[in-house]
């Protein structure tokens, strides 16, 4: 038996005992990590960021291919503007959310008679116009269905004027 | 905004009611899902109006995915506000973190599939371009498909003609145009080709024969094509050709080879003009170029001997009468002035020949002149086994000629062909008219050995003769060429070894107004 061949053996066999002694003794290990609250948030308010992100670049590839010429790519854009600054508005909803007391809120009783203490000043000021975020997103998919339509319509000209 | 303004809104409005922000929440939620699938509506819609444009595709997945996105988000906004109007906000707390999860994952999603649109625009981009090119194909197919009979039929109409123009060039040149395959075959030669060589067709002549052995012998055809393959042409070659009877034409002959692009030689392309005619003008001016010179030496020294000679012959006369006959000295005058006749006849012949004797000319009938030549040599050719015939055109008209010296001629002719005639032949004698040219022509052939060529330009030499020395002078021939040349008229002779001679003496009928005697 040759000197390597020796010493290979004799790690193999460290390695066994000491998986042996871990089974036979085990310890507390701490090796899943929990997820508190706020991560949710977190990840939510991320994935805002990413909308935003591509949206951005979405907008700049429209620009750059020169597809924006077209009416109904133009609307698209603008329906991609509208919705990054639907998700900046949500975004800064969100991150003053977090700021919120529940003092600020106050119940009479029923709930759709609530109100907002606006004891938060500029804050509390622009978490309440930031709350009627529909007022982006709406008419940012309103936009895209114009550009769709008008795409549609346009298609179909062309269509009409390849028969003819 | 500054302080104090902040302050006295703040006292003027220190809280807010959160149901508009509901009402308008849960109207824009609505909103939101409607339209979304309004979008998913009109992409399906764009998308079937070219289902190959991927762009289309692209749309529809994006309002699909930004469908869900609104269906979750506003499902959720909804829910929400209906629990938590109905009191039940504990099952809100519950659905809560489900909601804004998959709100997350679709913003995710929706934003995932936005990043896919280079992609899919260069994808887009690529499939018009190769559509375009298809479509373009597709149409010149399709126009080539519509105008290819049309294009065809016009080339082929255009072919036809130019075939035709260069096949009437070929067909109606009066030089010969021939075509040879690389080893002479012949492959196409024109008419005027056909008719020289004496050829029915082209089948006949490519099948029997080639152009090397068309040439003469003592040229080397296979040098010759070799030659011309080796420089691309030759030009201007003069060269013998044998028809199909035999004779021998002489061409101006022009060759060129004709090769493959990778340089293979594939034949060769002539161009040839028959000069044998023009070659034997040549031939008799030269001739008659030489005799004429001949003819004025001649005429120069028989001049110049003749006097000298009739004073040897007078005065030898003189002698002869003051001696009595039967002496030594007497027969020595007689030896004298025997030799001195007989130069006398050489230097009258040689002044016949140089045409410096005097002629009588008078009108007559070239038959009649004829038929007493024959007369007077008719019985000792007969014992010779020489016949004689005679084919004396009756439309002969009269001559205005020297009678005498014609006789001169024709016995001259006779003498000649019966010594042609080694063991019995014949002789014909034909006069004809030719009123086209207002010509009598008169042909003396014999059945005898011929005359070899290179003896044939020479027989009308002064002094030329093929007998043994003594048994001619050789002036019968030049003696009658000068005769016949005094009377404007002309002699040529044919002849093929083997096979008998035929002279044939042409006379002008229409007389010279300076000729007083007709």
């Amino acid at each position: 038996m040759t000197s390597k061949l020796r010493h290979k053996n004799y790690m193999v066999s460290k390695v066994l005992l000491a998986t042996l002694a871990l089974i036979c003794w085990p310890q507390a290990a701490h090796a899943l990590q929990t997820h508190p609250a706020p991560e949710g948030l977190y990840a939510h308010m991320l994935a805002h960021l990413f909308f935003i992100a591509t949206l951005g670049i979405f907008t700049y590839w429209l620009q750059t291919t020169g597809l924006v010429s077209e009416r109904g790519w133009r609307l698209i854009q603008i329906s991609c503007f509208m919705f990054i600054l639907w998700n900046v508005d949500t975004f800064t909803v969100h991150w003053l959310e977090h700021t919120m007391t529940k003092e600020m809120f106050i119940t009479t009783g029923l709930d759709w008679s609530k109100k907002l203490a606006m004891t938060g000043g500029w804050r509390s000021w622009i978490y309440y116009l930031g709350k009627f975020d529909h007022l982006l997103c709406v008419p940012a998919i309103l936009f895209l269905l114009l550009g769709l339509r008008h795409l549609y319509e346009q298609a179909g000209t062309e269509r009409l004027a390849q028969n003819d | 905004m500054n302080k104090r303004v902040q302050n006295g809104l703040h006292k003027m409005i220190s809280t807010l009611p959160l149901f508009p922000v509901w009402l308008v929440d849960m109207l824009g939620s609505a909103l939101m899902i409607i339209i979304s699938f309004v979008c998913v509506r009109y992409a399906q819609l764009l998308r079937r109006t070219d289902k190959d444009n991927v762009i289309w595709t692209y749309l529809l997945w994006l309002c699909l995915a930004l469908a869900l996105f609104s269906v979750s988000r506003s499902v959720g906004h909804i829910a929400k506000r209906l629990l938590l109007l109905s009191g039940q906000a504990d099952i809100w707390v519950k659905l809560r973190p489900f909601s804004g999860s998959v709100n997350s994952l679709m913003f995710v999603i929706v934003g995932s599939i936005t990043l896919f649109f280079q992609r899919v625009n260069r994808i887009n981009l690529q499939i018009l371009n190769d559509k375009k090119a298809i479509e373009k194909a597709s149409e010149e197919l399709m126009w080539l498909n519509r105008n290819l009979e049309d294009m065809v039929r016009q080339r082929t109409d255009q072919l036809s003609k130019s075939e035709e123009k260069y096949r009437r060039i070929f067909e109606g040149s009066m030089d010969i145009i021939l075509v040879l395959d690389s080893q002479g075959r012949f492959l196409d030669i024109n008419q005027a080709g056909l008719s020289i060589l004496g050829y029915a067709s082209k089948d006949e002549l490519a099948s029997s024969t080639t152009f090397a052995d068309l040439l003469d012998s003592h040229q080397d055809p296979r040098n010759l094509l070799k030659e011309t393959a080796t420089a691309g042409f030759r030009k201007d070659l003069e060269c013998n050709v044998r028809n199909r009877d035999g004779g021998s034409r002489t061409w101006l002959f022009s060759l060129t080879a004709r090769r493959k692009t990778d340089g293979k030689l594939t034949g060769f392309e002539g161009i040839a003009k028959d000069i044998t005619h023009r070659k034997k003008m040549e031939e008799q001016l030269l001739q008659a170029d030489r005799l004429a010179s001949l003819g004025e030496l001649s005429a120069g020294v028989a001049h110049e001997v003749n006097n000298p000679l009739g004073m040897i012959l007078g005065y030898t006369q003189l002698l002869l009468r003051s001696e009595p006959e039967g002496t030594q000295d007497f027969q020595d005058l007689k030896i004298i002035e025997k030799h001195a006749r007989n130069c006398k006849a050489i230097v009258e012949d040689l002044l016949n020949f140089a045409r410096s004797s005097e002629t009588q000319k008078g009108v007559l009938n070239v038959n009649d002149l004829l038929r007493e030549v024959v007369s007077v040599v008719e019985h000792q050719f007969k014992l010779d086994n020489v016949t004689i015939k005679t084919h004396l055109g009756t439309s002969v008209p009269m001559l205005c000629a020297d009678g005498e010296k014609l006789k001169q001629v024709f016995m001259n002719l006779l003498m000649n062909a019966k010594q042609a005639i080694e063991e019995g032949g014949q002789i014909q004698i034909i006069t004809e008219h030719d009123s086209s040219r207002d010509q009598v022509t008169v042909t003396v052939a014999d059945t005898g050995s011929g005359i070899p060529p290179e003896v044939l330009e020479k027989i009308f030499d002064p002094f030329f003769t093929t007998k043994p020395t003594g048994q001619g002078t050789g002036l019968g021939l030049s003696v009658s060429y000068g005769i016949i040349k005094d009377h404007l008229g002309d002699i040529h002779v044919q002849s093929t070894p083997g096979e008998g001679s035929t002279f044939i003496v042409t006379f002008s009928v229409s007389v010279d107004d300076q000729d007083e005697a007709c």
